[in-house]
């Protein structure tokens, strides 16, 4: 399937397409950045929270006295003191066997609570010692009652409620085709069942933030969010109006979903409001690998039906994940799982089947990939199991099914733009070079590939937009404002990047403002992928409106036609090669009384809200495509998996920054790789065991190969200058990679995450207690 | 009793121990590594990165050089100490699997006097050693054993972590090439560290062929019976102990030929 | 109690509680900000300084036991107001994405490289094993090491 033409598109681009520095760069490598936690008030309190050791309990007594008695404490909140202690949230996938239409969080626990680690009471103090001495003086009395600790415990008959009515919280469904005969017609069928884990987002920088009354009444807190529109729920909850909260969001520090939902913004207006001085709040290591909300683990039981030729011809699906407690965004990551279930392949029949359950475990909610990651471990190891059992090779099975343009996903949404996996599938192969030859007799080394989707912008009856505002000083030096958050994947700078391009002005001269409800215009949230694709169009927009605003005023000046002019380095350039200095134009504008600045909004192309079941349209905007490919060392004798080689391959369509975006793919595969091979939350009997770094373990430098990315661009994407969103891609396919490399090398196939060497051993009969201690290793493929 | 602070400071940090008192004795003249013919005393105050980073002690006992750089990061071997590394005693550490290896002897000093414990009666349970509370480690006595070869294999779940498994093994061979001596010792498998005499005895006098070693292996894992946790079975550690202490003996012959 | 160290080639006496720790002394007491808390357990690494050129863990050490000696920290690499060639690679190779790791990242390359000028892209990585990151991946931040030693070794 040829490709469009990227090379050509990008002549004549000055500075999109280049991997220019990043403006931050400088600031972050002399630790100048000031992050949420780098800032100190005079007067500052110190803030902590009480949460709960049980994961269902009730509140039998509650007595705060000695706590508020000790010496410099400020004050001690509970529910009570809470304006409005309860916010409700619709909740999609709803019929009549769904249980609470509306789903509610409390601010501080009332009566009961239904998670380890659910906040009880609120505390600041004069330093952050004595605010943890007075949580700990804080008498509580739990009664412990029973709690449910699996989606199916919690489905069970009879099962004690975590809210008012049932525990299945959400459901979405897909019918398209006869499933059934398909199935039953089909040369092969390779049923699996898959379990992934609950994952942590583990951020270095913990949640983080400080709050003060500012001079006009105003509650501003600065935190490390990816959503400063939040400011409306800390109004809610405070009973002010949406006008009297701003928040600032600092640079994060990471946040991969982990922030996307209130974490300390609730808290830090609560205690500034009610103490009248500035507070601080920042979450220890433990508290918020404890309470924060986590990745939803899954249950994935998959029946697939092929011909012999390879061709896909049915997928059963069904689909049961963990919502926790509460419900957070359980129900939009479970309508991403939903859409995303049969992969990026061309199948005429497909039945989804999903279900998203409470239960007393940690509450789990937004992650990089947002329900359309875990589905990639259980679709790309059912295609390599039947490439196997058909004999087909995995490049093979992905060419034959992939998708084209025109093709329609099960939802009923037909696919508009390029879609490049056989040519990411081979890349991505070829990336890894000549084969690796065991270094030992007890080691084998193996291959796999894993392609996937993974949306990028919002769903699209949800009406997405985002603002910008672009200005010229009268020197000529350019400020941009937008309320984008920059979670250190560059989006801010992209943005100067776009704006550079298209005004003609160098990176040096222009500066940029993000992240501030009060002062920038509001772009929505960074995640889903969609901020390059939003706020990217929103300063394109913005700038090319501007732009011909100027232009207008230079005609005239200059004599020329407005479309023949053109702007580059601080000047105005006729078609004959007259110039202008910007400064020169702009003097003329402020003569004129033409504005210097303009504000522009992007409305994204937005559709009708879907029947899933009816399978009857369009749900996203459009699909970021990619394939990673994993060449691993086993230990035949211990299990050990070593990842000698990786290489991740992504349409992108356009690169604005080409090191950026190496960058998020580099990073994200990496983190995916921590998912396939070593991340997990423990949880037992709703207690997290794993509440330290030195427990919950992500990739080091040392576990990791160099990520080869592969950037491919063909061109087409919704995003500015045509480019696709990059930020959660790359985290789906590493652990289905290293699992179909794993079978490749050994011929075990592990169908449950975290791949540990402890269940590779035991997929190679290593702990058979026949007592015959070593098994002679298995016959290499 | 605060030395390096590496597993102190965290304790502190978590409230699992809440002293009146931290008394530092980092001031204490115990940093220095004293080596006599056959002997090498190490100061309790030694850091791990001395260990790691001394030619003396590369050429007279390098398998204490060898454990310490798999001790934790960097950051750790700069200020963690050997004598804090024995007191505080975790079952998975390297130091108390070598010293119990090496047949190793504690010194201990209260105001009352001083003794020594054999490093094999030291250790008395996850955390817990004979020491009592108003004495302090000073040092530890090992027989340099140079002429031994030596290894020291680990596996963990991840770069850096505590080790499931640890294996110190040192085997010296005899003029006919048999073993003559063997000393072996596991981190990890139990709630403190393990002598395994069952695999020296399945070695001592033994042409030390792969079968030997097999055997020696099996004897050593057959007397184990590790513990279970959230994150590890006892069966995979008991397997792994097995594969391991036969690589680690394999690595310590191939040191101890050449004599 | 007086903590008493040599911090980034100044002397100073600074008044600390005795559970305070070197990290709690900067960043609350002397409002530094160029050492990060990521975990407090002396695992992340972001905390990173160099006590008399060797890396530890800030937030591991007692303030009140650091007996004069010297203490460095990112700004303490500043020279005459510039960057050092190892921050400027880090910026020309993209090692830097939050950028919430990486003063901890640049501290402990730099110690390392005092002792082994040299090493290649396996070794860097076993050097800077204790140093995490969630953002890059490691493999930019392995070519801005590269970099510098091959232009500085």
């Amino acid at each position: 399937m040829a490709m469009p033409d990227a090379v050509a598109a990008r002549q004549g681009l000055r500075i999109v397409g280049q991997p220019v520095v990043r403006h931050d760069a400088r600031d972050k490598v002399a630790a100048a950045t000031a992050y949420a936690a780098d800032w100190a008030l005079p007067g500052m309190l110190h803030a902590a929270v009480l949460r709960s050791p049980y994961p269902a309990a009730r509140i039998v007594r509650l007595d705060t006295a000695k706590a508020e008695a000790m010496a410099g404490v400020a004050v001690v909140l509970t529910a009570k003191d809470v304006p409005r202690n309860t916010l409700s949230t619709d909740v999609p996938g709803q019929t009549t066997a769904v249980g609470p239409l509306r789903a509610t969080l409390h601010v501080l626990a009332e009566g009961r609570v239904r998670h380890q680690g659910e906040p009880v009471a609120l505390v600041a103090a004069e330093t952050l010692e004595l605010a943890q001495a007075a949580v700990e003086a804080i008498e509580v009395e739990y009664e412990p009652t029973p709690g449910v600790f699996s989606p199916e415990a919690a489905l069970a008959p009879g099962a004690p409620a975590v809210h008012g009515a049932g525990n299945l919280l959400a459901q979405w469904r897909i019918a398209r085709g006869d499933v059934a005969t398909a199935l039953r017609e089909a040369a092969v069928v390779v049923e699996g069942e898959y379990a992934t884990q609950m994952v942590d987002a583990a951020y270095l920088e913990p949640e983080s933030g400080v709050a003060w009354i500012d001079s006009d009444g105003v509650i501003t807190i600065r935190l490390s969010t990816q959503v400063i529109e939040h400011f409306r729920d800390v109004a809610e909850v405070l009973q002010v109006p949406q006008n009297r909260v701003r928040v600032i969001g600092t640079y994060l520090g990471g946040g991969f979903g982990g922030k996307e939902d209130v974490t300390v913004e609730a808290y830090l207006g609560l205690l500034a409001l009610k103490t009248g001085r500035p507070v601080k709040m920042v979450w220890t290591r433990q508290e918020s690998l404890l309470s924060r909300a986590k990745r939803h683990p899954y249950r994935l039981r998959y029946r697939t039906g092929a011909c012999a030729g390879g061709e896909i011809v049915a997928q059963q699906i069904e689909l049961l994940a963990d919502a926790g407690a509460y419900a957070y965004l359980s129900a939009l990551v479970l309508l991403y799982s939903t859409v995303t279930a049969a992969g990026p392949y061309r199948v005429p029949a497909v039945e989804v089947d999903a279900r998203v359950v409470y239960t007393n475990n940690p509450p789990t909610s937004a992650m990089r990939g947002f329900g359309a990651m875990q589905t990639v471990f259980a679709y790309e190891s059912q295609m390599d199991r039947v490439a196997r059992a058909l004999g087909l090779d995995p490049l093979a099975i992905r060419r034959v099914n992939a998708l084209r343009r025109g093709d329609m996903l099960p939802v009923g949404q037909v696919i508009e733009t390029h879609v490049a996996i056989p040519e990411l599938a081979e890349r991505a192969w070829a990336a890894l070079g000549p084969p690796a030859a065991p270094r030992a007799p007890h080691l084998r080394v193996g291959r796999g590939l894993a392609c996937n989707l993974q949306p990028y912008g919002r769903i699209v009856w949800l009406h997405d937009w985002a603002s910008a505002w672009l200005g010229f000083e009268m020197d000529g030096s350019l400020v941009v404002r937008c309320g984008c958050p920059d979670v250190g994947g560059g989006q801010a700078s992209s943005l100067c990047q776009i704006a550079a391009e298209v005004l003609g002005v160098p990176m040096s001269r222009i500066s940029v403002h993000v992240s501030d409800s009060a002062l920038t215009p509001l772009a929505g949230t960074t995640t889903a992928s969609r901020q390059l694709y939003m706020s990217g169009n929103a300063v394109l927009k913005t700038a090319r409106e501007l732009r011909a605003q100027l232009l207008r005023v230079a005609a005239t000046l200059l004599g020329a036609d407005a479309e023949t002019l053109d702007m580059d380095d601080d000047h105005v350039v006729t078609a004959d090669g007259r110039t202008l200095p910007i400064s020169r134009l702009l003097a003329e504008c402020a003569r004129a009384g033409v504005p210097r600045s303009h504000l522009g909004v992007y409305h994204a192309p937005a559709g009708e809200p879907v029947d899933l079941a009816r399978g009857s349209g369009k749900v996203f905007p459009d699909y970021t495509f990619g394939a990673h490919a994993a060449e691993v060392e086993v230990d035949t004798e211990t299990g050990v998996v070593r990842v000698l080689r990786f290489a991740a391959a992504h349409d992108v369509g356009r690169a604005i920054n080409p090191q950026s975006v190496e960058g998020q793919i580099q990073g994200g595969a990496v983190q995916g790789l921590g998912y396939g091979l070593m991340e997990e939350v423990v949880v037992d009997n709703g207690i997290n065991l794993t509440t330290s770094f030195a427990t919950y373990l992500i990739p080091t430098a040392a576990d990791v190969p160099d990520v080869r990315a592969v950037v491919v661009e063909s061109g087409e994407g919704l995003g500015p200058f045509n480019a696709r969103g990059i930020g959660e891609p790359p985290i789906g396919p590493p652990a289905a990679a290293i699992a179909n490399a794993i079978e490749h090398a050994t011929g075990v196939r592990i169908t449950r995450l975290p791949i540990t060497a402890e269940r590779v051993a035991r997929g190679l009969g290593l702990l058979d207690e026949s007592g015959a201690g070593t098994s002679a290793p298995p016959t290499a493929h | 009793m605060l030395a390096g602070g590496q597993s102190l400071i965290p304790i502190l940090h978590y409230r699992l121990a809440r002293p009146r008192v931290v008394i530092d004795i980092n001031a204490l003249p115990l940093g220095d590594i004293a080596l006599d013919d056959g002997r090498v005393g190490i100061g309790a105050l030694v850091r791990y990165h001395q260990l790691e980073e001394s030619a003396e002690l590369a050429r007279r006992c390098p398998v204490l050089a060898e454990a310490a750089r798999l001790i934790g990061n960097v950051r750790v071997r700069t200020l963690g100490t050997v004598g804090g590394s024995l007191v505080h005693a975790d079952p998975a550490a390297e130091l108390p699997a070598v010293v119990t290896a090496l047949g190793a002897r504690l010194a201990i000093a209260s105001a009352s006097g001083r003794r020594t414990v054999a490093a094999r009666e030291f250790f008395t349970g996850p955390l817990t050693t004979v020491l009592a509370p108003d004495e302090i480690v000073t040092g530890v006595d090992v027989p340099a054993m140079s002429a031994h070869g030596w290894a020291v294999e680990e596996l963990s779940r991840r770069a850096g972590d505590f080790a499931i498994v640890a294996v110190v093994a040192l085997v010296s061979l005899d003029r006919r090439g048999h073993v003559d001596d063997a000393r072996v010792a596991f981190g990890g498998v139990g709630d403190r560290p393990v002598h395994a005499p069952a695999a020296e005895e399945a070695l001592r006098g033994r042409e030390p062929t792969a079968e030997t070693l097999a055997r020696a292996a099996q004897a050593a894992r057959e007397a184990l019976d590790p513990p279970s946790d959230a994150f590890v079975s006892g069966a995979y550690r008991r397997h792994v102990a097995g594969v391991l202490c036969r690589r680690a003996l394999a690595r310590a012959l191939e040191r101890a030929r050449p004599r | 109690m007086i903590a008493r160290l040599v911090l980034n080639g100044r002397p100073r006496d600074v008044d600390v509680r005795p559970n305070q720790t070197l990290l709690e002394l900067l960043r609350d007491t002397l409002g530094i900000f160029d050492v990060k808390e990521g975990c407090d357990e002396g695992v992340c690494g972001v905390c990173t300084v160099l006590l008399d050129g060797r890396p530890v863990s800030a937030c591991l050490v007692l303030a009140a036991g650091l007996r004069g000696r010297a203490v460095l920290t990112l700004r303490g690499l500043e020279r005459n107001g510039g960057l050092h060639p190892l921050q400027e690679a880090f910026i020309r190779h993209g090692a830097v994405q939050c950028g919430f790791c990486t003063p901890g990242m640049l501290l402990t390359t730099l110690a390392f490289l005092a002792r082994e000028p040299r090493p290649d892209r396996e070794a860097i990585r076993a050097a800077l094993e204790g140093n995490l990151c969630r953002c890059t991946g490691y493999t930019k931040i392995v070519d801005a090491v590269e970099a510098y030693v091959r232009g500085h070794a």
